[in-house]
């Protein structure tokens, strides 16, 4: 590999960790100190890994699947290999989160430790090896949305943070920030209905499906609010138009990749979400 | 900015789980309000609920089991309320766990999330309420086994320590302890074929089943050895007979706990 590709890798390799934002890494090794949240997961060594994780936030009806869509044709398009994770999609648990969530069977902190399964199956299946191979990963929602539903429910925040220690530290965090009435409007257009969960039905807020869904997604909204300076959110406004949220992921994913500023417009495949 | 380091304290209630600043009916919530947690080894003072909680732990093959058994046969002839909890038995979790250890999906941190929801829920829907209502609950291995397994398999203790917070301290955990060698031949004489997890191959530190078994025990032994101390085990010699093991164990229970309280009701007494 000749140097000045190593150059161009270099800013990829180490993602950026503001001092503040570590809790008290329990490693003397200040390279993965830099890679995790709090301590190294267990039999992986971070310099092995040269893509880049890229996470998009926000609630439900926030436009995080229409952009990961778009960013995924874009990047691929730009020549880069992308992997894509997401909640409930491993392939230990993610059916048997689907079930329990149907049942409504479950304990807050049985179905906490159920979500943390799932995401470390996929950081380890999905996420790391893609790393590995110098992929893109585009994550729709990451831990912050998974500590956010636990603190909302009464779970301990220090030990959900603590769950998390071993989670790679993302080199970009995105933030679709909108405001609950207007997902509301989007995901029952989306549906014509509210699911349960999504409504946080399971803490008895309201007997009232919208004033429900928009206490619960104002609670989880403060809490993203609460992390969003100490992992250098990227905040964006979620209730601009597609395609200049659009543009503005990519100019901030551009400089992170290095790619030059590109035009882009979807393929026909995906022409109906460029609204 | 987080008390993660100070999780590491082994003796938490559950109660601690709780955020003091998230009743769902209190909107405004300033700043997150500090959990304080006990310093490490530090014991409970108090405890939040009636019941009380006896735990066996030792490696496989050094005889808790039947030790549990038997103990729980004599509560049970004598009519005592109680109530029998086995480790990775809870329903809800039973078919990931099944899919995760024949696809040998499992990796040292899902294989740890996993038997902590499994415990989790048994914690949450059986163990803290029969405690809150007044029962004696006897566990056939408890958090200490994870703590021994998941760190002989890489885990660090601090992460372990905080993960499994939730789960009251017992009243009674003993620890049978046997020599390696002891534990091993039992096992091995027992079973006709060692399962992969069981056996440790995940951990590549041997290709040979009953080797790497030896090798997996011998860490898992000196993990639960380092407890000791710091958790208050009784240590129980797990190598001497059935009946007088048994003797010792009925003894030391008896003079922890106020049996009397778990008695059956007598009706002439109404």
């Amino acid at each position: 590999m000749s140097d000045p590709e190593k150059e161009k890798e270099k800013p990829v390799a180490s993602p950026p960790a503001s001092p503040e934002a570590l809790a008290k890494p329990a490693v003397a090794d200040p390279d993965s100190a830099q890679c995790f949240f709090g301590e190294p997961l267990v039999g992986l060594d971070p310099t092995e890994l040269n893509g880049s994780l890229i996470v998009i936030e926000g609630m439900d009806g926030s436009g995080r699947s229409t952009q990961i869509a778009l960013l995924q044709e874009w990047l691929e398009s730009e020549g880069f290999s992308v992997q894509t994770s997401g909640l409930r999609r491993s392939n230990l648990v993610g059916r048997d989160i689907d079930e329990l969530l149907a049942k409504n069977a479950v304990t807050r902190l049985t179905l906490a430790l159920m979500y943390a399964t799932d995401f470390f199956d996929q950081l380890e299946h999905r996420i790391v090896p893609a790393l590995r191979s110098g992929a893109v990963v585009l994550a729709d929602r990451f831990i912050f949305t998974l500590i956010a539903r636990g603190v909302v429910r009464g779970i301990n925040r220090d030990y959900l943070t603590g769950l998390y220690a071993m989670a790679l530290r993302p080199h970009l965090t995105f933030w679709l920030n909108v405001r609950p009435e207007t997902a509301f409007a989007r995901e029952f257009k989306k549906a014509q209905a509210i699911s349960y969960w999504e409504a946080g039905r399971d803490m008895s807020l309201s007997h009232d499906l919208y004033w429900s869904f928009v206490r619960y997604q104002t609670m989880i909204k403060r809490e993203l609010e609460n992390m969003a300076k100490r992992n250098a959110f990227i905040e964006l406004d979620g209730e601009a138009s597609v395609s200049s949220v659009n543009k503005q992921l990519r100019q901030r994913i551009g400089e992170q990749l290095g790619i030059r500023a590109s035009k882009y417009t979807p393929s026909s495949a995906l022409a109906h979400l460029w609204r | 900015m987080t008390d993660y380091a100070e999780s590491q304290a082994p003796n938490v209630s559950i109660a601690r789980m709780d955020n003091p600043d998230t009743s769902v009916k209190a909107p405004p919530r300033p700043e997150a309000s500090k959990t304080t947690l006990p310093q490490p080894g530090r014991p409970i003072p108090s405890r939040a609920y009636p019941g009380a909680l006896i735990v066996v732990e030792g490696t496989d093959g050094s005889g808790k089991s039947t030790q549990l058994y038997l103990l729980k046969r004599w509560l049970e002839i004598g009519g005592y309320r109680l109530h029998f909890t086995e480790w990775n038995s809870s329903p809800l979790v039973k078919s990931a766990t099944r899919r995760g250890k024949q696809k040998r999906l499992l990796t040292p941190t899902t294989f740890s999330l996993l038997h902590a929801a499994d415990f989790a829920d048994r914690c949450e829907r059986q163990i803290m309420p029969l405690l809150q209502g007044d029962y004696l609950v006897l566990a056939d291995r408890y958090v200490y086994t994870a703590f021994a397994r998941d760190a002989a398999r890489g885990c660090s203790h601090r992460w372990l320590r905080n993960l499994y917070r939730f789960a009251p301290v017992p009243d009674i955990t003993f620890y049978f302890r046997a020599p390696l060698e002891v534990a091993v031949d039992r096992i091995l004489s027992g079973r006709p074929k060692l399962k992969y997890y069981e056996a440790g191959m995940d951990l590549g530190l041997s290709y040979e089943r009953p080797e790497s078994f030896k090798l997996f025990q011998a860490r898992i032994l000196e993990e639960y050895d380092k407890m000791v101390d710091s958790d208050n085990f009784v240590v129980l010699d797990g190598t001497l007979p059935v009946n007088k093991l048994q003797k010792q164990m009925r003894d030391i229970v008896a003079s922890k706990i106020d049996l009397k309280r778990f008695a059956p009701r007598a009706p002439e007494a109404e």
